[in-house]
């Protein structure tokens, strides 16, 4: 259980860090919430660490997540 | 203050209410109250609920509820007296329910399912019944759907010949059908037995338990007698019923006692104890009738009704309940629940330690309005149930900080950075001080000013002027000591200009001052009634409909103000139902807006479904919430002062206008030099953009200080699909992306979006 991830997205490519000038890649990180943490894998920098969350997570499965949370 | 966000899973319990209070409480709720026809009943035949069904042409259903009181349906029909139909609450209005011939109709339509349930296992003492009569046939009855084993003695030949022993009024159809129906039970006949006194000591010694009809043991026993209560003749322990008990009403309720005095004795239990509620009761329903128009029976032949006049006269039936709180109420409507359901699991929701608090987001969706307090015949306040669950939950830590933060944060924001009090220039002490209203000061700010400039022109003594916030936002959240410092800090205020009277814009305001503050208030209607309409006053010139405020409930003087204020100006009113004290809320009281948009957006609807005309208020928000749904909506004081606030702002316009109506008034009036916080860098939004954020509760602050951010720490992101960059910043509780391009030195911004959770990379 330890490795299981809750959500995964590949860049595949298409997102490029600015600050860094390399392409995002899949890795890991994690959602922190309430005292709650979940891992996923996201697109990130692998140079500086930017995590990107993009909107439609943001607005769907984090937004779920995060109301189911606040309920508990 | 801080507003710091922590896990609502917390091992920490505080009682919302003592048992008994929550009982007294819910006991005020009589939506479960039982119909006026079925307290009559002395066998609660759920007659509401069998003419309904007649109503809907389901015979079957409605014989199976009458089925309930009795299998022998041919002979109650026939000889029922009917109670219930005298305690029709259509009685009032015209014709009661010809519920007597509905259930004949009944009988002779409904047909029973072949298969009746499961086979129950035969009860361990064994019952016998001597001698015919309309008693020991219902007993018969009633002991047989209990299943014990039941023997029948009897003189007569035959089944059939025992039931028109006991019902002779029937018809060959019905006595045909309870012969039928009482040869399909698990009986054991003894028919033709010559019934003696002989026989029946012989006989009844064989059972653990003897019933006889009352003709019979007047034989044996000349002057015997039965206790009323218990269907028990204590000299020889046989269950009968008194000779002169005749009719079908009472041969049936005795049987039924009987039954049940078999139930207890069968279990060596005292037949008096533990009987529970028997026979006709009153009902504390209390059923509205004002909108009831009242008719007449249709007309019934000897024969009974055919199936289609049995229809028509169910549809009669208005189906009796209260349901006055839900008419008016969104909240109630959305959720489906009345007011002591509702609390009972808002209750539990409070008390549960760990689990999903299924019932946050309706605590949450309460308007806090009052409307059902006024509307109930006993008065049940679903507001109060509401707050005190708030204020419980947030004691215990158990509130979610997510649905009223943007709102608390706004209230911060009323009474930091966009407060203002100053007395008049010239005025080392105020007689007075003009208290706007945030909402006021957010939506109408031309309105604010003008309202300001005249009172300090008309008003003789000093007007100082109050921007902030009365604290209802921090009250409405449960959030009681953010409440405590509010109004402290308004005190304090009030007390440095020297405790003058507060002329409150708003009745929510004028209401909450007045819970704390010692010195005079009174509205700003009161001030222009007295003083008169300042120049430059307009009116709709189309009929108008008014709204009353929910902070003006229950103040009769502030509406009626509010109306001749109208008048004076011209307005033609039209009347709208749910007006004065049961006027709904526009959705913006109890913060629903922020916790439950849907059910607030269900509200404002309702308010604007009322009329077609044109709003008049006396409330910005509510201004504010019909202006959004399309409805021309008019502040009165728009009116009296000739000024139009116009479109509904955004929520970054809000905290703009309350800024830049500080700042203006600040340079106007005292004559102070503001220096503008202009941003370092152009930024522009698309027009999609800000309508997004409005939806999504971001401020222009917040994307500023996204983009603030960026220009320092140059973390972004390139979406070569999009052809957009992304960046982001947390501020506060919240995480705020933007996504954006460079333009001119600066920036477009195209969405912005957000959440709360936290990202950990460091792993």
């Amino acid at each position: 259980m330890a490795d299981k991830n809750y959500y995964t997205i590949d860049p595949l490519g298409k997102l490029r860090c600015m600050k860094c000038n390399v392409p995002l890649v899949k890795g890991k990180a994690r959602f922190m919430y309430l005292d709650n943490g979940f891992p996923v894998e996201l697109p990130v920098c692998p140079s500086c660490g930017f995590v990107y969350v993009p909107e439609e997570l943001a607005l769907g499965k984090v937004l779920a997540v995060e109301k189911a949370l606040e309920d508990k | 203050m801080a507003m710091e966000e922590r896990s609502t899973r917390i091992y920490r319990q505080q009682q919302m209410l003592s048992k008994e209070a929550l009982t007294e409480i819910e006991n005020l709720c009589i939506h479960e109250q039982p119909a006026y026809c079925v307290a009559a009943c002395p066998f609660k035949l759920d007659a509401k609920q069998m003419v309904r069904a007649v109503a809907g042409g389901d015979f079957a259903k409605a014989l199976a509820l009458y089925e309930k009181i009795t299998p022998f349906v041919h002979i109650l029909s026939a000889g029922c007296e009917a109670p219930c139909e005298q305690k029709c609450k259509l009685c009032e209005a015209g014709e009661g329910i010809a519920i007597h011939e509905l259930e004949r109709a009944v009988a002779r339509f409904g047909k029973s399912p072949k298969n009746k349930g499961l086979l129950r296992f035969k009860k361990r003492k064994s019952v016998a019944i001597f001698g015919s009569s309309l008693f020991s046939l219902f007993l018969a009855g009633e002991l047989a759907k209990k299943a014990y084993p039941l023997t029948i003695y009897c003189d007569e030949p035959d089944a059939a010949a025992f039931v028109a022993a006991g019902a002779s009024f029937l018809d060959s159809d019905g006595l045909n059908a309870e012969v039928e129906t009482l040869q399909s039970m698990d009986i054991t006949f003894r028919f033709g037995t010559k019934l003696t006194a002989q026989l029946f000591e012989q006989k009844k010694t064989a059972y653990d338990i003897v019933g006889a009809s009352p003709r019979l043991l007047s034989g044996f026993w000349p002057g015997f007698e039965v206790d009323e209560a218990t269907m028990l003749c204590k000299e020889v322990q046989v269950i009968s019923t008194p000779v002169g008990a005749q009719g079908v009403l009472a041969s049936l309720f005795g049987a039924k006692k009987a039954a049940l005095t078999v139930d207890r004795l069968a279990q060596n239990l005292d037949p008096r104890s533990s009987r529970g509620d028997e026979g006709a009761s009153e009902t504390a329903l209390i059923t509205n009738m004002d909108s009831v128009a009242g008719s007449c029976r249709i007309h019934c032949e000897k024969e009974g009704y055919t199936k289609e006049d049995a229809i028509t006269e169910a549809k009669r039936c208005i189906q009796c309940s209260c349901t006055e709180c839900v008419k008016g109420c969104v909240y109630l409507q959305h959720y489906k629940k009345y007011p002591k359901v509702l609390t009972r699991e808002i209750y539990n929701n409070v008390s549960i330690i760990m689990g999903d608090h299924m019932m946050n987001k309706p605590i949450n969706s309460c308007a806090l309005c009052g409307q059902c307090a006024v509307v109930c015949p006993n008065g049940y306040d679903m507001a109060d149930i509401c707050l005190m669950a708030r204020r419980n939950m947030v004691t215990t830590d158990k509130m979610p900080l997510a649905p009223h933060e943007f709102a608390l944060l706004d209230q911060m924001f009323s009474n930091e950075e966009a407060f203002l009090c100053k007395p008049q220039p010239g005025f080392a002490k105020s007689k007075y001080v003009f208290f706007p209203g945030c909402q006021a000061a957010a939506i109408a700010p031309d309105t604010v000013r003008a309202v300001y400039l005249d009172l300090s022109s008309r008003l003789e003594g000093g007007v100082a002027l109050l921007l902030g916030c009365c604290g209802a936002i921090s009250e409405w959240a449960g959030r009681y000591q953010m409440y405590d410092e509010a109004v402290a800090f308004i005190d304090a205020r009030l007390k440095e200009l020297g405790n003058p009277a507060v002329i409150a814009g708003c009745p929510t305001c004028k209401k909450m001052l007045s819970q704390h503050y010692d010195g005079e208030i009174v509205g700003i209607w009161d001030v222009l009634e007295e003083i008169g309409l300042p120049k430059g006053a307009q009116k709709i010139s189309r009929p108008v409909a008014m709204h009353d405020s929910c902070g003006a409930r229950g103040d009769a003087h502030t509406q009626q103000t509010i109306r001749k204020l109208a008048g004076k100006l011209g307005c033609e009113l039209v009347e709208t139902e749910f007006s004065g004290d049961t006027s709904p809320c526009c959705g913006y009281g109890g913060l629903v807006m922020y916790a439950n948009r849907e059910v607030a957006h269900e509200m404002a609807q309702m308010c604007v479904n009322r009329t077609d005309a044109p709003y008049i208020t006396y409330c910005m928000a509510c201004r504010d919430r019909f202006a959004r749904e399309g409805r021309e909506s008019r502040h009165i004081l728009e009116l009296i002062y000739g000024t139009n606030a116009g479109e509904p702002p955004d929520i970054s316009e809000k905290r703009y206008n309350r800024l830049m109506l500080k700042n203006g008034l600040l340079h106007e009036i005292w004559g102070e030099e503001i220096l503008e916080m202009t941003c370092e860098f152009p930024i522009t939004f698309m027009p999609e953009a800000l309508k997004l954020m409005d939806d999504r509760m971001i401020l222009k602050e917040d994307v500023i200080k996204v983009m603030e951010s960026f220009r320092e720490t140059e973390e972004a992101i390139f979406d070569s699909e999009s052809g957009l960059m992304i960046t982001r910043k947390r501020i506060g509780n919240v995480t705020f992306w933007v996504k954006y391009e460079e333009q001119d030195g600066g920036y477009l911004i195209h969405s912005a979006y957000s959440h709360r959770m936290k990202i950990d990379s460091s792993q």
